[in-house]
């Protein structure tokens, strides 16, 4: 792997990297030659097999990240290939045309975090989420709460008690009413200007 | 390409004739694993209804909601936590996180039903068939969410606190109270269980997030003693606490000590006193000048009205100061918290006994409302004879004298005589005034005995010696000793307290002999005054009132406090003083008035 890594940062300048395990690396290298780094990988170094492409989205950087995640059968060793590009025009270079598998990541990459694969084959049209009217679901501005909130209704009947106002009004109902006055009247006089 | 390749597809047909692997109808259910995650069950009769399960839930899936046939009582809301499978995910934090252990899933997942709403329902209450399941997932040890070990308050070591009458206990440093305070689930059941239902939970958040200040003002709201309380409180906050059902409960009597600890020197600022009250027209005269007298002064002075207290000693504090010694509530500390008091324009008249000094039909006629608050001062005799021995000591009167600075020598051997929260105050007095042996004479066992058992505990490491089920018969004075003859017990039937009636044992008398005996049986409350303006007293001596507005049946006259409860804790006079302050201020105000009147 040590070979492997020498290797692609010569040709290709690796950024960062991160030997996981003895047969797992992760690169990081820049958005313009990541497709070539790729292809190398896939070409030269034996890393025939495409397991994965996912997607990290990193808002407070303002980038998201791609990592391509690649398998060599002769070594039994992954290097997973990663690239940050831009939040603010998320568009990245198609990888189809080395494995046709891609075509699904990629599709599913712009239906969840809205990056885009120009000429990726049906990659605007959506997967899972037909009807999709708002933001990628899978990036962090995303407000799964308060999407749920508005979009579904809670099921009808369900309520709950809070126990402290329960054991008020069912063991102590007079005294509760003694402290409340009592702690109004000590506030409204301790807080007066 | 191999020939393995080629040839593999049609080894697939050698297994034509084995038996499939598809299911069979009608499907044979296959049991999950031991620790499977299941459906939920809920041993109702250990769940308390804290909600803590709906808090820590993720998804909303859990609502608390009342069950028929299960009342909100002391230490149980009553309420029993519902489960929508809609929104489960079975991730099981509320098992995890389970104060009381009831919480748990069997292992059975195979259920369906084509109604929806049979989707929500309550774990152990609604007919389950996995409703008793063993098997599945419960809460471990090690997967507890919550913390349950006490943070230690540190105190001197018995060997020192036995020499000297200085407080025993240091308080929290910051750490230590912080760390206490993130045990807290603030389900607030421990609020219905403080007599004057003080704001737990939200006193301990503010410690959690240092913000002391507000926690002052939060114990203000409901108890002016909370200084003297942090220290000296029975706590049955604490005994109900849902940590304690597995683990130590909270020290919340620790945690409010440090608030007022820590706040002490700039008290009367945060608290805005001495800034000018509200003038409501009335004056009330406030008899007794304890714990739940001054707590009715301080908020009948937030009302408004003009406030005189009628004290029989030249000090405030009752109890607080005569019953309970300097190594657990310093006076310094007392005097203190009594100052802050005063300082919203209460008068205080000292050396007046009402009754002999002042009639209490003439306080009557001078005030628009009085509240009694003399408390139970007398301290009970035993019928035995030679009670009036020299030698032979009332408890309240001897803590009395330790009180006003007395250090009276009591010999090498003393005796002191029942089992209650005095009889601890007497006997670790005792030691403290340099008594080599001292022995308490219960006449119950350990169990019965209404002390605290952290003080039971404390008075164990001073070196005081229990003798249970032992009661004195008869006393004598040799030289200048003691003789005590002494008789064993046995229990027999529960009594109308449903504590069990100690009998004598027939033949089983031994004699003691000591240098001091002190008593400490029981109080009793002084209620002469009571005929001088026609109030009613029970037969007790306390005086009667309506429960809810602590009324007697003179209108006008209040009264609360140990002389309306019998002999009980600070924090119950607190508590009635708080009320006794809000229906006078119904009673004076014209509206008011009628109400407390139709009660």
């Amino acid at each position: 792997m040590e070979e492997i890594l020498k290797r692609l940062d010569e040709r290709f300048y690796v950024r960062e990297k991160k030997q996981q395990r003895p047969n797992l690396l992760f690169v990081t290298v820049d958005k313009k030659v990541a497709v070539e780094a790729v292809t190398y990988l896939r070409d030269y170094e034996g890393f025939r097999h495409l397991v994965m492409i996912s997607a990290v989205d990193y808002i407070e950087q303002n980038l998201f990240q791609l990592t391509y995640l690649l398998h060599n059968y002769q070594l039994h060793s992954d290097i997973g290939v990663r690239v940050f590009i831009d939040r603010e025009h998320p568009v990245m270079d198609s990888i189809h045309h080395l494995w046709a598998a891609a075509q699904v990541y990629q599709r599913e990459i712009k239906e969840m975090f809205g990056i885009d694969f120009p000429g990726s084959p049906r990659v605007d049209e959506p997967m899972i989420l037909e009807g999709w009217d708002n933001i990628p679901p899978m990036r962090k501005d995303f407000d799964t709460k308060k999407y749920a909130e508005e979009t579904y209704f809670p099921r009808e009947g369900r309520f709950t008690l809070d126990p402290i106002k329960q054991m008020e009004k069912k063991n102590y109902p007079l005294e509760a009413e003694v402290k409340y006055e009592i702690k109004r009247v000590v506030r409204d006089n301790r807080d007066k200007k | 390409m191999s020939l393995k390749d080629i040839l593999s597809p049609f080894y697939a047909w050698k297994r034509t004739l084995e038996k499939p692997y598809t299911i069979k109808k009608p499907i044979e259910e296959r049991e999950g694993a031991d620790r499977y995650r299941g459906f939920h069950v809920n041993d109702i009769e250990k769940c308390i209804g804290c909600g803590t399960c709906e808090e820590i839930c993720q998804n909303e899936a859990i609502d608390m909601v009342p069950v028929d046939f299960i009342h909100t009582k002391k230490g149980d809301s009553g309420l029993r936590p519902q489960i929508d499978y809609g929104r489960c995910c079975w991730c099981a934090l509320c098992v995890d996180v389970c104060p009381t252990g009831s919480l748990g899933m069997s292992n059975d997942y195979i259920w369906v039903t084509p109604d929806p709403e049979e989707w929500v329902f309550k774990p152990g209450v609604d007919e389950k068939e996995w409703k008793d399941d063993d098997k599945g997932y419960r809460r471990t040890d090690e997967a507890w969410l919550l913390d349950p070990k006490l943070t230690p308050m540190p105190v001197m070591e018995p060997e020192v606190r036995k020499n000297t009458f200085d407080e025993m206990a240091y308080g929290y440093e910051v750490i230590m109270a912080t760390e206490e305070a993130s045990r807290c689930l603030e389900c607030g059941i421990c609020i219905d269980a403080c007599p004057t239902h003080m704001d737990i939970p939200e006193y301990i958040k503010a410690i959690r997030e240092n913000r002391l200040e507000d926690g002052l003002k939060i114990l203000y709201d409901t108890n002016p003693f909370s200084e003297s309380c942090g220290r000296v409180c029975t706590a049955h906050c604490q005994d109900v606490c849902a940590l304690g059902h597995n683990g130590d409960p909270i020290a919340i009597r620790w945690l409010k000590r440090y608030i007022t600890d820590q706040t002490a020197d700039r008290r009367n600022e945060i608290l805005g006193i001495g800034k000018p009250l509200p003038e409501k027209d009335g004056t009330v005269g406030i008899i007794g000048g304890g714990p739940a007298g001054l707590t009715a002064a301080f908020y009948l002075r937030n009302y408004g009205y003009k406030v005189t207290v009628y004290e029989q000693h030249d000090k405030l504090g009752g109890m607080l100061r005569y019953g309970i010694p300097q190594y657990r509530l310093p006076k310094e500390i007392l005097d203190r918290e009594i100052q802050t008091i005063l300082d919203t324009g209460v008068e205080v008249q000292y050396n007046v006994k009402v009754g002999k000094d002042i009639s209490l039909r003439e306080l009557k006629d001078k005030h628009d409302a009085l509240f009694i608050s003399v408390g139970a001062q007398i301290g009970t005799q035993m019928p035995i004879e030679g009670i009036d021995t020299p030698g032979v000591l009332v408890g309240l009167e001897f803590l009395d004298q330790i009180a006003e600075g007395k250090r009276p020598n009591l010999g090498e051997r003393v005796m002191v005589v029942g089992g209650g929260n005095t009889a601890m105050d007497v006997c670790r007095s005792s030691v403290r005034l340099g008594a080599k042996e001292v022995f308490v004479f219960y006449r119950r066992t350990e169990a019965e005995m209404p002390a605290n058992d952290e003080e039971i505990e404390e008075a164990k490491e001073e070196g005081v010696k229990f003798e249970f089920l032992t009661a004195p018969t008869k006393i004598t004075k040799e030289g200048d000793k003691l003789k005590v003859q002494c008789i064993r017990m046995q229990l027999g039937e529960p009594d109308a307290t449903g504590r069990r009636r100690p009998i004598p044992i027939e033949g089983s008398e031994f004699t003691v002999e000591v240098d001091t005996v002190i008593m400490a049986i029981g109080q009793k409350v002084d209620s002469s005054m009571a005929e001088q303006a026609d109030v009613k007293a029970t037969r007790w001596g306390t005086f009667e009132v309506d429960p809810d507005t602590l009324q007697t049946n003179v209108h006008g006259i209040f009264a609360g406090g140990d002389c309306e409860l019998g002999p009980d804790d600070a924090i119950h006079a607190i508590a009635d003083g708080k009320k006794a302050a809000y229906f006078i201020d119904k009673y004076i105000s014209k509206q008011g008035k009628n109400h407390a009147e139709t009660k």
